[in-house]
């Protein structure tokens, strides 16, 4: 590999993980902030996606695919939390097969719905060309998902932090009832985290679909990456999906050039072994209630 | 006379079940449903090991295909390597590879726990896939293994689908009487335990690690021996049988049949094939009703329908 | 239970004399009707008063899953073909079972099994997926059921090999699709012979379709003197191409040949944009499958230029294809696909074999030896069947992708005659 080519691989590898980051941080919100186990994770990122698609092919506008495709996921998390995840909290194996039921339907629907077919979004026009990097073509598709990624990053951070809404979360998971004796409607807070979560699972399937594509089983595949990242990165912290993106980026995309014949089981293998050494994940904090 | 009911009544039912390709031979498509029938008890095999670790030990796995499709390739390949049809060498060498595999795994998984311990099985398993998939010398890779040799036991050749259902039936008896013998057993007993209040058992001075892994491990084994008999049945094993779609289609049979029951496991596998398999011939949205299914369980029937049953059943009572 | 089969028997009964009823009905009515779409070359039939018994095929087709778009063209094309056909083919009304494969081999088998044991059909079709084929192939020919494979190319399922591993040929399948063999050596022979290409570098989906073709392309380009340069893999939907495109990009030779299909094609020839490497003198070649429809109605003119070899394009210049592709374009308002025109001639080839025997399918080898000998024109050109491996023999193009009216197109720039399978 020539220095040229390791510098592309390496704008490679975070833009990879760029793309890994916006499709977890919808899963490692609800995860990190609620504790529940959303399977249906993939099933919004799919929908996102082809939500987007429409959009696209209706309007030829990114953009607004780009508001829109959140905004209606984020509405449907909006009715899903209160009608079957409410009175699960707590119950982790329930979550999981709820929220696999979910995925379900929803992978279904699409089917019926769009069809089966393969397909693809173009990249957005202003963002379809490429620049000069090292002597050679970048996509500055990649490098804007380099930037979204970030800017998503701090905003999460920064409502997690600094604002009210952040620390209500917390507090929330760490003690319901305290809140609720407070006067806060926790139900109505965890409602709106869920939707926030699936409406960040939507936007990265408007981002991420253009590279990653559209097709029957994309739910499953994208979900799986979604855990890999956040379970890498660690549970229970929003920098936890931070941290996992940009392990899994760079390592996935060096490794499977480098190492073809592990290319298929290495994010897994990552995993595997950061858990050994860390078992709860790079930045994860070991939560102590049961 | 009462203690002899329940008893005699898994006597008969059993022996019905075993001889189901004989008594319902003169039905139009009597073949077809003994096949049906034959992988609904396979998955019945895979789900009740799975219950093992998620109903009775309350560690959920979700990457236990791996063992499942671990003893089918074993049996697969042992049989056409040493040139043999038996069956105790083809169920042994499952058994053999796929306790060893869920020891290795379970090494590792056992030590962590809840979500980090189904991500940790789930991770292993697509490990365990990858393996599949590349060793293409070994395992047939992407295209499968094709051309199993058709048992032979003492002579018994189980080539044909009446045979084969005969065995598969039998052996899935077995491991139902295990299961239950188990549960009442002081192993099975600590296992619940460990479900309970983990912590609770160490303090009274289990090696809770270790009952752990030995769980790991005979489910694993366990599941492997109903790889072994997919194996036969289709005499085709491919990398979809250790893949997470296996695994999640156990999972959630033990979840809708009711966890921690002897038969709500097998009940799940029942109804799950019966969605996924029977269903897509008749109407278009079979996934759907699938994912339903599990929506309403998980919110109207916790217990899952064995629980549902017990549940409808004390109310007639009362 | 005697009741319980005696009412499925009648019950079945009664539903082969409705039907009876009612396609007579309708064939007369069709007798009466003017022809409305031309068919395809070669006799067609015209009704006659009364039909013979009703001919059942099975169809294996994935209807989910990522293949799910390949099943639901090749349904088309069988409707389509059906359609033009009054439904009857040798004057038997034909019903079409379909059932969903799933891409899974156990699905696949428990579907084959439902063809062999419950339906009883008389001749089996389809299945997408190598694995699945590879699965089925020993049931099929225990229990002697007609099959005609309308896709997985997967090379042993029409060769002698040993031990029939990991498939091998039976006496009872058919294949109207190719073998991966004949997509991907030609183009490699014609290569270094025909077009000078001196050094090639591969680039495929690490999977059996993805190798076999890389080893059958490297077989033919360096018999007629080529060097293959070197070799990179890509696991089977991969989700990111950009670091394989880059380290193609950081290698020196231009010809790169590959092997990917659907998903991975899109997001293959949009890395391969995205990074200029046409603008940097690179050349993508491949198999057919690289650059086929469904995967061009979304990259469009991204693939421009892209030379690939098979053995049909949308565009090619015959009686036989400008007719299919109006009327699939007329009924379904799409363009046809390969895997529409491979199940078409499947049809076609049942179609004439039925004609031949005169509609009996009970003498199996009178039927197998009619369906060795049909020979037409379809929409890929002259079609026949190997009577040693029941592979087609075919012409294969050499395509070259070029915008037509708004539309991106494989156009056809040079052709390998009646490539048939070595069979072994």
């Amino acid at each position: 590999m020539t220095p040229e080519t390791a510098v592309v691989q390496a704008l490679n590898g975070i833009s990879f993980g760029a793309l890994l980051f916006i499709l977890a941080a919808g899963l490692s919100l609800v995860f990190g902030m609620m504790d529940v186990v959303n399977l249906a994770h993939g099933a919004f990122y799919m929908l996102g996606a082809y939500i987007a698609l429409t959009i696209v092919q209706r309007t030829g506008q990114f953009w607004l695919a780009l508001v829109l495709a959140p905004l209606l996921i984020g509405a449907l998390g909006l009715v899903i939390e209160p009608l079957l995840l409410r009175r699960l909290r707590g119950r982790h194996l329930d979550q999981v097969l709820l929220t696999i039921g979910v995925s379900l339907v929803i992978a279904d629907l699409i089917g019926l719905t769009w069809g089966r077919e393969i397909r693809s979004i173009p990249f957005p026009a202003g963002l379809d060309h490429a620049i000069t990097i090292v002597g050679g073509d970048y996509p500055v598709y990649r490098l804007f998902v380099i930037a979204f990624g970030a800017a998503l990053a701090v905003v999460l951070a920064v409502v997690h932090r600094r604002t009210r809404v952040g620390a209500l979360i917390r507090a929330g998971v760490d003690d319901a009832p305290m809140l609720a004796a407070l006067g806060v409607d926790i139900d109505r807070l965890f409602a709106i985290t869920f939707a926030v979560g699936a409406a960040l699972a939507g936007l990265a399937g408007v981002i991420a679909a253009p590279v990653f594509g559209i097709y029957p089983g994309m739910d499953v595949d994208y979900l799986i990456y979604s855990l890999v990242v956040v379970v890498v990165g660690g549970l229970g912290t929003l920098s936890g999906a931070v941290a996992g993106s940009a392990l899994i980026g760079p390592v996935d995309t060096f490794g499977k050039v480098l190492f073809p014949q592990f290319a298929l089981a290495l994010i897994f293998a990552v995993m595997a072994l950061v858990l050994l050494m860390r078992p709860t994940g790079l930045l994860g904090r070991i939560r102590i209630a049961r | 006379m009462r203690r002899f009911a329940l008893p005699a009544v898994a006597v008969v039912a059993a022996a019905v079940l075993v001889t189901f390709p004989i008594w319902s031979s003169p039905w139009e498509s009597s073949r077809y449903a003994t096949g049906i029938l034959r992988d609904m008890l396979i998955l019945g095999i895979l789900a009740l090991s799975l219950d093992l670790l998620v109903g009775s030990a309350g560690m959920p796995s979700l990457g236990h295909a791996a063992y499942f499709g671990a003893g089918a390739y074993a049996a697969a390949i042992a049989g056409q390597r040493l040139g043999s049809d038996d069956l105790l060498l083809g169920l042994g060498a499952a058994i053999l590879v796929s306790a060893f595999l869920a020891l290795v795994i379970g090494a590792v998984a056992v030590r962590a726990g809840g979500i980090f311990f189904l991500m940790l099985t789930l991770a292993f398993a697509q490990m365990v896939f990858a393996i599949a998939f590349q060793a293409a010398d070994i395992t047939g890779g992407s295209n499968g293994f094709s051309g199993v040799r058709r048992p032979m036991l003492f002579g018994l050749d189980f080539n044909g689908p009446d045979a084969l259902f005969h065995l598969v039936a039998v052996v899935f008896l077995l491991v139902l009487l295990l299961a239950w013998r188990l549960r009442s057993s002081a192993y099975g007993r600590a296992l619940i335990g460990l479900r309970e209040n983990e912590r609770r058992m160490r303090a009274l001075g289990y090696d809770t690690t270790r009952l752990k892994l030995s769980a790991f491990v005979l489910a694993g084994a366990i599941a492997g021996v109903g790889g072994a008999l997919q194996a036969y049945s289709i005499r085709f094993v491919s990398t979809n049988d250790v893949g997470v779609a296996r695994s999640v289609e156990a999972f959630v049979s033990v979840l809708i049949g009711g966890a921690s029951t002897l038969v709500g496991p097998v009940v799940g596998a029942i109804v799950v094939l019966f969605i996924e398999r029977v269903m897509p011939s008749y109407i278009a949205f079979a996934e759907t009703v699938l994912g339903l299914v599990f929506i309403v369980f998980v919110l109207a029937a916790r217990q899952g329908i064995v629980g549902l049953v017990r549940a409808s059943y004390a109310r007639v009572r009362a | 239970m005697d009741e319980n089969s005696g009412a499925e028997r009648r019950a079945y009964r009664l539903t082969r004399r409705r039907f009876l009823a009612v396609s007579s009905a309708a064939a007369a009515l069709a007798a009466c009707a003017p022809a409305a779409t031309p068919g395809p070359s070669g006799a067609s039939v015209a009704p006659t008063a009364t039909p013979g018994p009703p001919l059942k095929i099975g169809m294996l087709l994935p209807f989910t899953k990522v293949y799910a778009e390949l099943g639901n063209s090749m349904q088309r094309a069988t409707k389509l073909y059906l359609k033009q056909k009054g439904d009857a083919l040798a004057n038997r009304p034909v019903t079409v079972i379909y059932e969903d494969e799933a891409n899974d081999p156990v699905v696949g088998a428990q579907k084959t099994q439902k063809f062999i044991d419950s339906d009883r059909v008389d001749l089996m079709m389809g299945i997408v997926a190598t694995p699945i084929a590879y699965a089925v192939r020993n049931a099929i020919d225990a229990a002697k059921l007609i099959f005609i494979e309308t896709n997985a190319g997967g090379n042993a399922l029409t060769r002698t090999t040993t031990d029939c591993k990991p498939s091998c040929k039976s006496k009872y399948i058919f294949r109207s699709s190719f073998s991966s063999y004949q997509i991907s050596y030609p183009i490699g022979e014609y290569f270094a012979t025909q077009k000078g290409v001196k050094e090639v570098f591969t680039f495929v989906a690490d999977y059996g379709f993805g190798n076999e073709s890389a080893a059958d392309f490297t077989s033919g380009f360096t018999k007629g003197g080529g060097k293959i340069t070197g070799s990179l893999k890509a696991p089977l939907g991969s989700a990111d191409f950009l670091p394989f495109v880059t380290q193609l990009k950081g290698q020196q030779t231009k010809d790169i040949y590959s092997f990917f299909s659907g998903t991975d094609a899109i997001n293959y020839i949009k890395a391969w944009t995205q990074l200029g490497m046409t603008a940097s003198g690179y050349k993508m070649n491949g198999a057919g499958f690289l650059t086929e429809q469904d995967v061009l109605k979304e990259v469009g003119d991204q693939a421009n230029g892209a030379t690939t070899s098979l053995f049909w394009a949308v565009t090619l210049d015959n009686a036989e294809n400008k007719a299919f592709v109006d009327a699939y374009q007329k009924e379904y308002s799409l363009l046809p696909d390969v895997f529409a025109v491979q199940a078409w001639d499947g049809m076609q080839a049942v179609d004439l074999a039925l004609q031949a025997v005169k509609g009996d399918t009970s003498n199996k080898d009178a039927f197998i030896a009619a369906l060795e000998n049909v020979k037409f024109k379809s929409p890929r050109g002259d079609f026949e069947f190997d009577k040693e491996t029941h592979n087609p023999i075919q012409d294969i193009y050499i395509r070259e992708v070029k915008v037509q009216s708004g539309q991106a197109v494989n156009t056809i720039v040079g052709k390998v005659a009646r490539v048939t399978d070595p069979g072994k």
